[in-house]
């Protein structure tokens, strides 16, 4: 988590510490924090959901399409909802009924994802979505941009829910002592789907806002991002033999990613490169942790 | 819970017990009519191993019902089976005499019935509050919104029964053995269970904290608790025990109330043959060189200031209560752990290596755990024998199938595996054959220290007398076996001598002639 | 057919996985032959054996990763980028030997950093090559940045697209590849030893087997053969660009998974990775005959993937 503070810091680079630029890195993170918080979740119960930049693309390409098609919001909105849960159906069940190891599962749920998006655009994009959808993106809410309240908004849910609830109580002890919650006579398999299906929710959460921000949906619009999320999380602190580090860690890990690329992007280095620093800094991270005794 | 109908007295011993049983003696009860639980005909099998056979007992209200046996005899999986984690292959429960189904644990716990585990059911990562109540957290008026004040405080309280002053916020996982135990214990005293059962509950407690324990449980006999009780000590069962019940290889041998038990008759029924003091090995070689040499050793597990040696031809037994520090002490000397200070000397040479170079040293590790750490289960019986000895009996490099599969015949040969064959699965084998794989496997290496790690644990009578044989005839060949058992008797009857550990150091060490259950015991006897 | 049933009965495990792969495939083939003419012309069939040995070589590294347990994602990426730095090479140099051995160098370098994140830091495989592959990914962009490279002297286009004996070059070195894998995995100890890490780690190592080192020769070894691929790769499209591999670490992967090795680790074949690859060169040749888009690709690979793996799981779950 250091680590953050420390990124922060040490890339200087020109108009970095600029207001606009701080509004930037924000906005782009309350994207990945969407990402990173159920993620923080999957890596809990000790799995992994590479499909989610998939999904996450085939959402926009699905809210866009029925955007403009349907002309209505609401349908559109619904119609993401739709998607987004039924991967997450999909990968929950793969996980906890078929055995599958999850980060194969979602591997496989991934391809399906990206082939339905490029099969239904051809590969091309689907542009022009109405303004409603739009305004998502750059509307403001209270003052504060619509994208940073519903990334609060997510926050705090997540929050209450993993620290407050009974349910989320047996996440994490999904991801501790799965036998416990077996031995306490608790349906073992509900809560692991249910963690794959909150996934799908906030994917189809995320595609609205960056179907807003892009107006329309691009069957590759959001490949990768499972990873920054992953490393998010990873950087964060949390780990797949400890349950420890949580979503503070994490959007701690999402600010750190965001403000790494973001460095990086200024100091005119393109994507790719900031992608390998990212894959850097979680190999970084994770090395720390293994020489502590962690991981 | 439910009520119970008085009916008029019940005879104890009589209808609701069946199966073989010794020593019962019919007692009337004019206050209760029904034993809280009963099971009656419980069988459970596993692959390969008869778990529980046709198992009854009862348990009362108010009464400490003692189970007693060797390691493998079946009190864990009647334990479990009580709490709903394993369901039965035969046989039925019944509370207040009053037919019930328990398929799992929520079964089991509607019917009032609470389990302290030995090997525990916490999850390192939530505070104590949150894995003593976990899936009854107390809740808010928004239903699922988890009222952490309550928990806390209903978390203090239940710790203060036990003495145990500590934060409720802090995470199991930086909690140590015992104070694991005792969030254990917390967990299984605040369900309010009307029927207990504990697993070991001291094995990892001093004296002081046992003492707390005994004395809530007897206040919980006085409310009318009934409990069953797994203990391996001796001063337990008498002090606490209303009732003692012994289980060996599966089946329920005898039952009786405590007053009436005879340590000797106790151990006796558990070993099931008379421990034969005067069992004379004079048929065995005298020991020749030293083959392991330890000295002071301490290593990053644990255990600490171990000196100790092990000579060709003899069966060293390296006794001590679980916890004490003997697999720690066997991986330390196998290289699997590290070791800080100290020398370990085999045939003179200082080894401070891991297990590839141990090997080559000549020394053999068989774990406790055969099917997690000694085998390949998904692989044939023959790629499992010939798993260390490759590159000795091909020196070369290149493996030669037909060869394998003959040397795996002449070892299945030598130690009478019962298997079609060295290409069946090592899976489909009993535990018996199993650990002849794992033992035939460091032979083919011609391996001279043997390190056996309980080596007949959840193996049937038949299969243990053969793993004896096997293991004077590795000695009578002039090897080193080094024996790490829980079983008194088994130490009594094998070995020449034995060290007994305590608290991860050696606590004593007894020649032949000293070898007797009694001083092993008060060696090995945790105390403050 | 009742007899072949019988004769299936009776094999080894081991042989009824090869045999129920060779059926499929001729089964696959038979019936894409009467769906689409061009199928069975001996142009196709020579394209479809072609891919299949290109497959071939990404996948035997793989497979014998795959077998100790572990996983390398990074195969695709580690492929793009030793292609494109052979590429770069050999046009600036015009030196085809110089390419081959930046581009092997390459991957095997790839393949030993691997193995000392997974070895050394104890880095679970997935995490470290998924990382790696990241990684990769973004360096091998940069560089090319957005470039492409083409031109490779005849001599070394043969590698690729070249034939000897009216059979085409991959074909030979795939054989030769297969023959030595074969001979490694069944035929020494060191193969048998893996394949006991592979089935339980913690066994293998207390049974005195080196874990460590077969791991990190493993990675190596599959870095190698990535190195490999790329060169044939390279030599076979006649240019290089940033997103030559993209696709083929899950087409890897499903060519391992269809061929009978399991994810758990511990079983399979080199000569089932080669019939997976075989079935897998089919599949897709079909579907482009058959007029599907190229975008349905890595949704079937998915399919395939995910239906490979269920396979897999109940029937361990049925062993057990």
């Amino acid at each position: 988590m250091l680590f953050g503070l420390i990124v922060i810091f040490s890339l200087t680079a020109k108009d970095f510490a600029s207001s606009a630029n701080v509004w930037n890195v924000g906005t782009q993170a309350t994207l990945l924090l969407l990402l990173a918080l159920p993620m923080t979740l999957v890596i809990l119960t000790e799995g992994l959901d590479l499909s989610m930049g998939a999904v996450l693309s085939l959402c926009t390409v699905i809210l866009a399409s029925v955007d403009i098609a349907s002309g209505s919001l609401g349908l559109g909105l619904g119609a993401a909802l739709a998607v987004g849960i039924t991967f997450g159906v999909l990968n929950g069940w793969l996980v906890a009924w078929m055995g599958v190891t999850p980060f194969v599962a979602t591997l496989g749920t991934m391809g399906l994802a990206q082939g339905l998006a490029l099969v239904a655009t051809e590969g091309r994009e689907t542009v022009g979505v109405t303004a409603e959808l739009r305004s998502l993106w750059e509307g403001h809410w209270v003052g504060l941009p619509i994208p940073i309240v519903g990334a609060l908004v997510a926050y705090v849910l997540l929050h209450v829910v993993l620290y407050h609830t009974r349910f989320g109580a047996r996440v994490i002890a999904l991801g501790g002592n799965r036998e416990a919650l077996r031995l306490a006579g608790l349906n073992v398999n509900w809560y692991l789907m249910l963690v794959y299906v909150i996934a799908g929710v906030c994917v189809a959460v995320s595609a609205m806002l960056l179907t807003a921000r892009i107006n329309g949906g691009n069957a590759s619009a959001a490949i990768g991002m499972e990873f920054d999320a992953i490393a998010a999380v990873l950087v964060g602190g949390t780990s797949f033999t400890s349950g420890r580090g949580g979503l503070l860690g994490s959007l701690f890990g999402v600010l750190t990613v965001s403000v790494l690329r973001n460095g990086l992007n200024l100091l005119a280095l393109q994507a790719s490169v900031q992608v390998a620093a990212v894959g850097l800094l979680v190999i970084v991270a994770l090395a720390i942790d293994a020489r502590a005794g962690k991981v | 819970m439910t009520n119970k109908s008085s009916t008029g007295p019940a005879q104890h011993g009589t209808v609701l017990e069946t199966g073989g049983h010794i020593g019962t003696q019919i007692e009337t009860r004019s206050k209760v009519s029904n034993p809280l639980l009963t099971l009656s005909g419980i069988s459970k099998t596993f692959p390969g191993v008869h778990a529980l056979q046709d198992v009854s007992l009862s348990l009362w209200a108010g009464e400490v019902h003692m189970l007693m046996g060797e390691n493998g005899a079946g009190k864990s999986t009647l334990m479990k089976v009580m709490c709903g984690a394993y369901e039965p292959d035969a046989g039925e429960f019944r509370r207040d005499g009053i037919r019930v189904e328990v398929r799992n644990g929520a079964d089991a716990r509607r019917l009032g019935v609470a389990v302290i585990f030995q090997e525990f059911s916490l999850v390192p990562y939530l505070n104590i509050a949150q894995n003593i109540f976990l899936g009854r957290e107390p809740m808010r008026c928004l239903p699922g919104i988890i009222d952490h004040q309550r928990m806390h405080r209903d978390a203090r309280e239940v710790l203060k029964r036990l003495d145990f002053d500590v934060d409720t916020h802090a995470m199991v996982a930086s909690l140590g053995v015992a104070q694991q135990q005792l969030v254990e214990i917390a967990k299984a005293l605040s369900q309010h269970a009307r029927i207990l059962v504990l697993d070991e509950p001291t094995a990892a407690l001093s004296d002081r904290e046992s003492e707390r324990l005994f004395k809530i449980i007897a206040d919980l006999k006085a409310e009318g608790v009934a409990m069953a009780y797994i203990s391996h000590r001796m001063e337990e069962v008498f002090e606490l025990g209303d009732r003692v019940s012994i289980l060996r290889d599966g089946k329920l041998v005898a039952s009786m109330p405590a007053s009436q038990a005879m340590p000797n008759e106790l151990v006796a029924l558990m070993v099931g043959r008379k421990v034969d003091m005067a069992y004379t090995r004079d048929a065995r070689p005298q020991p020749g060189r030293t083959v392991l040499e330890v000295k002071e050793l301490a290593a990053a597990n644990g255990v600490h200031d171990i000196s100790m040696k092990v000579r060709a031809g003899e069966i060293v037994g390296l006794a001590g209560l679980v916890g004490s520090g003997r697999t720690e002490l066997a991986r330390a000397i196998f290289g699997v752990d590290p070791v800080t200070k100290g020398e370990v000397l085999v045939n003179g040479k200082e080894f401070r290596a891991g297990p590839p170079e141990a090997r080559e040293c000549g020394m053999a590790f068989i774990p406790e755990n055969r099917k997690l750490e000694g085998l390949a289960l998904e692989r044939t019986v023959g790629d499992n024998l010939l798993m260390a000895a490759m590159p000795r009996c091909f020196p070369k490099g290149w493996y030669i199938p037909a060869h394998a599969n003959k040397l795996a015949r002449d070892i299945i040969g030598q130690l009478r595996i019962s298997t079609r064959g060295p290409h069946t699965r090592a899976q489909m084998l009993s535990g018996g054959s199993q650990q002849k794989i794992v033992i035939g496997k460091w032979l083919l290496d011609d391996a001279q220290l043997f390190i056996f790690d309980e080596p007949t644990r959840g193996i049937d009578v038949g299969a243990k007398e053969q793993i004896f044989e096997l293991i004077d005839g590795l000695v009578r060949q002039g090897r080193a076996v080094l024996m790490i058992s829980s079983e008194i008797g088994e130490i009594i009857r094998v070995c020449d001598r034995a060290y007994v550990m305590k608290d991860k150091t050696i606590a004593g060490h007894l020649e032949r002639g000293d070898l007797d259950e009694a001083k092993l015991v008060r060696l090995a006897v945790h105390r403050d | 057919m009742k007899s072949i049933v019988d004769l299936l009965h009776h094999m080894s495990p081991e042989r009824r996985t090869l045999a129920l792969r060779l059926i499929a495939m001729a089964g696959l083939g038979l019936g894409l032959a009467v769906l689409a003419d061009s199928f069975g012309s001996m142009n196709n069939l020579v394209t479809v054996l072609r891919q299949a040995s290109l497959m071939f070589l990404l996948a035997s590294g793989l497979s014998l990763v795959i077998i100790s347990g572990g996983l390398d994602l990074s195969i695709g990426a580690n492929v793009s980028l030793s292609a494109c730095l052979a590429g770069t090479v050999i046009a600036a140099t015009g030196s085809s030997i110089a390419g081959v051995a930046v581009g092997a160098g390459c991957g095997t370098l790839i393949g030993i950093v691997n193995g000392w994140l997974i070895v050394g830091l104890r880095i679970p495989s997935f995490i470290a090559t998924y990382g790696t592959m990241w990684i990769l990914h973004g360096v091998t962009y940069w560089y090319m940045d957005g470039q492409t490279i083409h031109g490779m002297p005849s001599e070394f286009r043969m590698l690729g697209s070249g034939f000897f004996g009216g059979i085409p070059l991959p074909v030979y070195l795939m054989s030769l590849f297969l023959l030595a894998g074969t001979a490694f995995s069944q035929r020494t100890i060191w193969g048998q030893q893996i394949y006991a890490i592979g089935a339980n780690p913690v066994a293998a190592k207390l049974s005195g087997i080196p874990v460590n080192h077969r791991m990190l020769l493993v990675y190596t070894m599959s870095g190698f053969m990535a190195g490999l691929a790329s060169l044939v790769f390279l030599a076979r499209l006649n240019s290089a660009e940033a997103d030559l591999g993209e696709a083929l670490t899950l087409q890897a992967i499903a060519a391992v998974l269809i061929g009978g090795t399991s994810l758990f680790g511990g079983r399979g074949t080199l000569a089932g990775t080669l019939l997976g690859s075989l079935i897998l060169a089919i599949v897709l040749n079909g579907m482009n005959l058959l007029g599907i888009s190229a975008n349905w690709q890595p949704f079937i690979t998915g399919v395939i993937v995910i239906v490979s793996v269920l396979f897999d799981s109940l029937g361990r779950r049925r062993r057990a």
